[in-house]
């Protein structure tokens, strides 16, 4: 698997546990523990998603407009296991 | 507004095209209970509800359901690369192929198109969420139905984690509709809807 796989999956997976925290918060507003790994999961995610942007080009618009934007591969497109 | 994140929910990697499994997978794309009908349902739902919990659930819901509406679209067009006429012709893709060729458009496996028909924005609290809550189920089963169907583990896997977001977002919308009537009348739930009587925010409860 590529580095920029290997990293993508665990931007993904960090972006998961968050959303899947704020979620159950919409619920459970009050809940501390889930408060607390919600912040956990989604300072974790901005520090990867910050490390993957700066190597390989912006995953949402930004202030100013960067051509990597349209590099492929775009995320519908198959990603071999060599890539 | 919405904002685009250049990147899928979940990974969706398929080496081996199969676009007799594309037109099966497609009605989660465009069909009675895919992706694309239950967002604009959550989305919709939300403008009617009177509880800040629902109104931030169904945001969240709505939201990630267009996400897995994105996920649909990468499986089926992965499924659909570099086929050969004869496949096309052999696996039945080909009613498909005639009309879209290989773009991806929100139909059901039966080739019904998308409509918004099949899903309901009535402006009543209980009534929506119970709604949610069958949406939620119907799609699980749509979901182990194309699970009997698909062997490739690159397509099962990508399915299989949006059948168990089902499951999450039932719980949900189960905890949300308790929250919504312990904010009612415990003896009768009925006796007003919230979305509709009272909307002057002092009489609200």
């Amino acid at each position: 698997m590529s580095e920029r796989k290997k990293l993508l999956m665990r931007l993904q997976a960090t972006q998961f546990a968050a959303w899947e925290l704020h979620m159950f918060l919409d619920t459970h507003p009050c809940d501390r523990t889930a408060n607390e790994m919600f912040r956990k999961y989604t300072d974790e995610a901005k520090m990867l998603k910050t490390e993957f942007e700066k190597k390989y080009g912006p995953l949402t618009v930004s202030s100013s407009y960067e051509a990597s934007w349209l590099n492929d591969p775009w995320p519908w497109e198959h990603q071999g296991s060599c890539d | 507004m919405f904002m685009y994140e250049k990147k899928l929910q979940y990974p969706v990697n398929i080496k081996n095209p199969n676009p007799k499994l594309a037109q099966i997978i497609i009605t989660q794309y465009g069909g009675p209970d895919g992706e694309l009908g239950a967002s604009l349902r959550y989305l919709s739902q939300r403008f009617a509800m009177p509880y800040p919990e629902l109104k931030g659930l169904l945001t969240d819901i709505g939201t990630e359901e267009l996400g897995h509406l994105e996920m649909i679209g990468a499986i089926v067009y992965q499924l659909t690369r570099n086929l050969s006429l004869e496949e096309i012709k052999k696996s039945g893709f080909d009613t498909y192929f005639v009309d879209h060729t290989t773009g991806i458009y929100p139909v059901a496996a039966s080739g019904y198109p998308y409509t918004a028909a099949q899903f309901q924005s009535k402006g009543d609290v209980i009534t929506d969420l119970h709604e949610d809550l069958a949406a939620e189920q119907k799609a699980r089963t749509t979901y182990d139905n194309i699970l009997r169907l698909v062997d490739d583990p690159d397509v099962r896997d990508p399915i299989k984690f949006l059948r168990e977001r089902e499951i999450v977002h039932y719980q949900r919308f189960g905890e949300g509709l308790r929250l919504a009537t312990d904010k009612m009348d415990s003896k009768n739930f009925y006796a007003i809807n919230p979305a509709f009587d009272c909307t002057k925010p002092n009489k609200r409860r």
